[in-house]
């Protein structure tokens, strides 16, 4: 959307500033590095949202928009990823079984997570479709 | 933005708990990651009775050393990681899309992976306390080498270290996609000087979870194959890495801990003044360039390590003042003039930038190396940073409980019973950790489970577990107020306060879609406002009210 991406390259590039600071003045590798690295992350994100719509670099208010998205109500697939790192994780201190099991679930749920996504642009383009008959 | 109204085919619809529990509404996530959190603040809450009680008097014997070392890290790992961090975003995640007139959350599928991931690290986590050797003990920071596998061995500080792992991972993952909402749903009209003040806070934290926590990531990760052989933080040099890795992360989280809360406090502030939130553009300018600055300062707790360059830490940390200066200015600008009602989220909002005040204020103490020198490893730093975190942020939170608690229930608090909380917490709060600052400028250390009889400790060391209590005492007569308020509804209507921005717009509580009417037209940050204003300004055209 308009104007999305601003506040983040913006933020990015005070980060920047500051960056530069911390080389000149603290000279610490380490402290350098970690601050590159975020500022990488913020300028990255930030392109991904412009990269993703164009006017997201353009200042000014949002316009309407008439396309028809999704909105995904519930998803079991995507809470279950969640406990699956969660148990693979535990599993890898606690029981080594839990390690290989959350890692079994992690990737059934997964492939449900696709089966749902597909499902749900199914469901799109059957409005889509019912639209043009109108 | 149209909505493809039918229901996938393949998907099942849930109800009751599991209906919850997998809703990707983000209405819905925010409200479990917030009652989650709540939960985690009475356990740390009496992790923190338990060691307040330990310190009641000189040479207690009430917990083990073992036991006390676990209190004060799992309290501190407790609050910061499952409590107060996740509330911000959890208050973010709910309002935000409301707030900016979006439909729903961006990618709310990876949100809900991310707070179940975030919940499994909040178990595990606690899981250390059925650990043999005890949960993690080496502090909320776990510093190297105190924390490696020799100096803390046991598999309870392992679950410590994967628990943050996990927490983390699901907490950046949340606050990305709040970010990425921010970003590409806001509402037609609703420009980036339009949005609310709450939204741009939530805006610059989730920017600083984004920029910092995968440093958090990374050091867990580093921490689990240093405690396995992995000899990665070895020596002088080890022990300043860890720090200033896991402060390029610590440091900023308090600021991700400290901005909702200040949006929540400006909201109710500007809404109970019936003004508009006095300098607007600059506070969004102050906000952006407080948090970029908040990323630069992290090295402040390494003053006393000898491996730091003070002078450049001592700056950065010292010109925060600036823009902390201009959000006083700003609240203050917002009362001058206004036509005050002291509610009590309003009462919550003002005690917030009285009591951060104490803990800004010696912020600055401590940002100058030579009284951190005095300072560092003492109660003073404990009594500053709770003054920032307990005294600062939670108020904040409350002003926001009571504020929109109308809007996520549609049922009202109990006014009286708010203000009697306040007045009970101010109370402990103050007894609690106002005498911690001259205990810690006497030299009594923190993170000790007993202490010498000393003049004057033990005094103060007994009223701070008097306070302690008194603050339980407020948390409480808070849970009994949100228990008769939902038990005995007094309907709050969709606007109770003469709202300002567009959640008050829609119906309490909101549904799925947020909005069902068309939103109001979208010309400043606080729409709603403009169409009172408008209203009298037609009024009096008519002639219907007198002059203004
Ligand atoms: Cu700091």
């Amino acid at each position: 959307m308009r104007g999305g991406a601003i506040p983040i390259l913006a933020w990015g590039t005070i980060l920047l500033v500051l960056t530069i600071g911390n080389w000149v003045w603290d000279d610490k590798p380490v402290n350098g590095a970690a601050a590159s690295a975020a500022v990488v992350i913020i300028y990255s994100f930030g392109v991904a949202v412009w990269l993703l719509r164009r006017e997201a670099i353009r200042r000014g208010p949002p316009e309407p928009g008439t396309e028809i998205e999704n909105v995904p109500a519930a998803s079991l697939s995507a809470m279950v990823i969640g406990l699956a790192v969660g148990c693979a994780l535990f599993g890898l201190v606690w029981a080594k079984f839990l390690l290989y099991f959350g890692i079994a679930l992690f990737v059934a749920s997964v492939g449900r997570l696709v089966l749902e996504v597909r499902a749900e642009r199914a469901s799109r383009r059957r409005v889509l479709e019912e639209r043009e008959l109108r | 933005m149209s909505v493809a109204s039918a229901p996938p085919a393949r998907i099942p619809r849930f109800t009751g708990w599991l209906g919850a529990a997998v809703s990707t509404d983000h209405k819905r996530m925010g409200l479990t990651l917030g009652v989650c959190s709540l939960f985690f603040f009475g356990l740390g809450g009496v992790f923190a009775l338990l060691m307040r009680t330990q310190l009641a008097q000189s040479n207690m014997q009430f917990v083990s050393d073992n036991s006390y070392n676990e209190l004060f890290s799992m309290h501190g790992s407790t609050m910061i990681y499952l409590f107060v961090t996740p509330m911000a975003i959890a208050l973010a995640m709910y309002l935000v899309p409301l707030q900016i007139g979006a439909l729903r959350l961006s990618a709310p599928r990876l949100a809900l992976a991310g707070l179940w991931t975030w919940l499994c690290g909040g178990l595990v986590m606690q899981q250390g306390w059925f650990a043999s050797g005890g949960a993690g003990r080496a502090g909320w920071s776990s510093i190297a080498p105190l924390s490696n596998g020799t100096n803390t061995p046991g598999v309870g500080q392992d679950l410590w270290v994967i628990g943050v792992l996990l927490a983390a991972c699901g907490t950046l993952v949340m606050a990305a996609c709040v970010l990425a909402t921010i970003a590409r749903r806001r509402a037609p009209g609703m420009s980036l000087l339009r949005m609310p003040v709450f939204t741009w806070t939530a805006l610059v934290s989730v920017l600083m979870v984004v920029a910092s926590f995968p440093m958090l990531v990374l050091v867990m990760i580093l921490l689990y194959i240093d405690r396995h052989g992995g000899h990665i933080f070895v020596g002088f040099a080890g022990a300043i890495d860890y720090q200033d890795l896991f402060w390029f992360f610590g440091h900023p989280v308090v600021y991700v801990m400290f901005f909702p809360y200040l949006g929540a406090a400006a909201e109710a502030i500007a809404v109970n003044s019936h003004k508009r939130w006095f300098g607007y553009t600059a506070f969004v300018g102050s906000i952006m360039a407080f948090a970029a600055l908040s990323m630069a300062v992290w090295s402040h707790h390494m003053y006393v390590t000898g491996g730091v360059t003070n002078q450049y830490f001592a700056f950065t940390s010292t010109a925060l003042l600036v823009p902390a200066g201009i959000e006083y200015f700003d609240a203050i600008g917002t009362l001058i003039g206004g036509a005050i009602v002291l509610r009590a989220s309003m009462l919550f909002a003002l005690t917030f930038f009285i009591q951060f005040l104490v803990g800004g204020l010696t912020g600055i103490f401590v940002a100058s190396p030579v009284l951190d020198y005095h300072a560092f490893g003492t109660y003073f730093i404990v009594a500053h940073f709770h003054y920032t975190l307990f005294a600062g942020s939670v108020f904040g939170f409350f002003a926001g409980v009571y504020h929109w608690f109308p809007k996520i229930t549609g049922a009202l608090l109990r006014e009286w019973l708010g203000k009697l909380q306040l007045l009970v917490m101010v109370i402990g709060t103050n007894l609690t950790f106002f005498p911690m600052f001259f205990l810690g400028n006497d030299g009594m250390p923190r993170r000790i489970s007993r202490y010498p009889t000393h003049p004057g400790w033990g005094t103060l060391n007994e009223l701070e577990t008097f306070g302690a209590g008194i603050i339980a005492l407020g948390v409480l007569l808070f849970l009994i107020n949100v228990v008769v308020s939902l038990r005995r509804r007094v309907p709050a209507g969709d606007d109770p306060w003469l709202g300002h921005t567009l959640e008050w717009a829609t119906t309490s509580p909101p549904p799925p879609l947020n909005f069902e009417a068309p939103l109001p037209p979208i010309r400043s940050y606080a729409p709603l406002l403009d169409l009172r204003e408008e209203a009298l300004d037609r009024a009096r055209e008519r002639r219907e009210v007198g002059p203004a």
